[in-house]
């Protein structure tokens, strides 16, 4: 794998800060239609080539607060700035290319059941619009490396939990994101296949990504000695280490 | 790095992937929308009637004008004098001083005269056999050709004429060519207007089914936006997805509108043939405009699914 590709980009124009901090809620909050507030006072910093885990008990907000963080959701209040762009007033437009610098590895996988592993993981390559001669060997050495290089032509309803896992992971990463984002992503592997996708989000952040890693796997935490964001009661709390993390 | 060991291997189900099912057309790769979720047999087999009735307007329409071009042609041609008399003689006299007149006008390309039983012909439905003459003075027929120059200014041969010989008169078919000219324009018009309401019903069931399409693969289209899709390229996938199903439709009905059309010709061929109406030919630039409505229904339904995932998208996502 080389090293992500982290060049300034801005679409929106809307610059507000410097291109080392990749993502930056002040009192943001999150409410689905009329219900209550999810999350209702997030305030955090990611900078560039920094890891965090992402702890809270079940229903917190984990996920939501990803949600925002990958554009799926904007925040219903505050302040909102995603790789220097204030992701509140960025428009419609703006959003595709400010989703491409993030690879997300989803709770439920979320893979399309009608492709195959290999077009799986080369359709963000695919929506960017590279041709296929460009990608095609980095999709399957991507392939080969999460160990499904012999399954590229299976569809995700062949596959068993882990290797969806691995080929949601591989699709994470085809781009080289500037930031990766992974939703509970050793919550269907044995432990030491999760231990192993720890060890590679590790490795990926020491190669420049920044990294956000949701999960409530307090061992593994403890063991990569991370520092700990712990979501709680709507809002986020930063733990010194990863015995914070409880 | 990760590289899955031989135990993980083992633990994977060990399930072989389906055959791929051949599609009809195959682009480079895979759609990233199902077929099933643009609703493709079903919205297939509309549009294969769309392009069907589509192909029969449009023959109906090309039908209707070559006709009208036919007997408005013909009927501008040519002018007709016909001559009176109270005997015989007079109306030879009269024959004769208007083919003097015709003779000297410019712009008559031939001046035939009927003979007096080409005439009592004309009149045996009316008549019966043989009973024309021994009634009547029958009036002399005179057919001229003329060139378009005379032909739009019929004045000054008229006013000759009646100086000529009083009893002879001029016609230029104008009422029968002003009613012809207006049924064909009726035929037209409506024809026109059948084949804009099958392209506004391709629009309809275009939106009706990319909207379908859109809610069936909800999932699908997130996941897109979520890797960083744009709308456009959201729209181009499903604006591909319905091309290729129209046109698959749009074969098929070109090819079932050609076999009854066809089979019409053979029907009408065997019937005698019809008067009025020329026999279908398929040639040159009828099979041009013939292949052109089931193009245009393909385009409309793909350019109308286009705009309308454009616009969902937009609304809902």
């Amino acid at each position: 794998m080389r090293p992500p590709n982290r060049r300034p980009r801005n679409k929106t124009g809307i610059a507000l800060e410097s291109a080392k901090e990749i993502v930056r809620f002040e009192q943001a909050g999150l409410a689905y239609e009329d219900a209550p507030e999810t999350l209702s006072d997030v305030t955090m910093t990611l900078g560039e080539g920094e890891f965090r885990f992402l702890t809270g008990p079940s229903g917190a907000g984990k996920t939501s607060l990803l949600k925002m963080i990958y554009l799926a959701h904007r925040p219903t209040r505050g302040k909102f700035v995603l790789f220097g762009e204030d992701a509140m007033e960025a428009p419609r437009e703006a959003l595709p290319a400010l989703r491409r610098r993030i690879g997300v590895v989803f709770q439920e996988f979320r893979l399309l059941d009608h492709l195959t592993a290999y077009e799986n993981v080369a359709l963000p390559m695919r929506v960017a619009g590279v041709n296929q001669g460009q990608y095609r060997e980095d999709v399957s050495e991507l392939l080969n490396w999460v160990g499904l290089g012999d399954r590229m032509d299976a569809r995700p309803p062949t596959l068993s939990g882990g290797e969806k896992q691995r080929v949601a992971l591989a699709r994470a990463l085809v781009s080289k994101p500037d930031l990766i984002l992974a939703d509970e992503p050793t919550g269907n592997v044995d432990p030491a296949m999760g231990e192993r996708i720890m060890k590679l989000f590790v490795e990926l952040n020491k190669l420049g990504a920044a990294v956000i890693v949701a999960t409530h796997d307090l061992h593994l935490v403890q063991s990569i000695g991370k520092p700990v964001l712990r979501i709680a009661n709507g809002s986020v709390t930063r733990s010194a280490g990863a015995g914070g993390a409880a | 790095m990760i590289r899955a060991d031989a135990e993980q291997h083992e633990a994977d189900e060990e399930i072989v992937a389906p055959p791929r099912r051949r599609r009809f057309f195959r682009t480079g790769a895979a759609p990233l929308l199902p077929e099933a979720g643009a609703a493709g047999a079903p919205l297939t087999a509309v549009i294969a009637v769309m392009s069907f009735l589509a192909v029969l307007a449009m023959a109906s329409l090309l039908m209707v004008n070559r006709a009208a071009s036919e007997w408005t042609s013909a009927l501008r041609s040519e002018i007709t004098v016909q001559v009176k008399g109270a005997t015989a003689e007079e109306i030879a006299a009269s024959v004769a001083a208007v083919k003097r007149v015709l003779e000297e006008t410019e712009g008559v390309l031939a001046v035939t005269e009927r003979s007096a039983d080409e005439t009592a012909a004309l009149l045996e439905p009316w008549l019966g056999h043989g009973n024309a003459q021994a009634f009547i003075n029958i009036p002399a027929i005179i057919e001229v050709k003329a060139a378009p120059s005379l032909r739009d200014n019929l004045d000054l041969l008229r006013n000759r004429i009646a100086a000529a010989a009083p009893e002879a008169s001029l016609d230029d078919h104008a009422r029968w060519h002003d009613r012809l000219a207006g049924a064909a324009r009726s035929g037209q018009a409506m024809a026109l207007g059948v084949f804009l309401l099958v392209m506004g019903a391709a629009c309809a069931i275009s939106i009706f089914a990319a909207r379908a399409g859109l809610a069936a693969n909800h999932e699908i289209v997130s996941v897109l936006h979520l890797v960083g899709a744009t709308d456009s390229f959201i729209a181009a996938e499903v604006q591909q997805r319905f091309f290729i199903l129209g046109l698959r439709g749009a074969i098929i009905g070109l090819a079932a509108a050609l076999a009854a059309l066809m089979l019409a010709g053979f029907a009408t061929s065997a019937g005698g043939g019809e008067p009025f109406l020329p026999a279908f030919q398929l040639g040159g630039w009828m099979a041009l405009w013939l292949v052109s409505a089931p193009i245009a229904t393909c385009l409309v339904t793909a350019m109308t699914a286009r705009l309308t995932v454009l616009k969902t998208l937009r609304r809902q996502y």
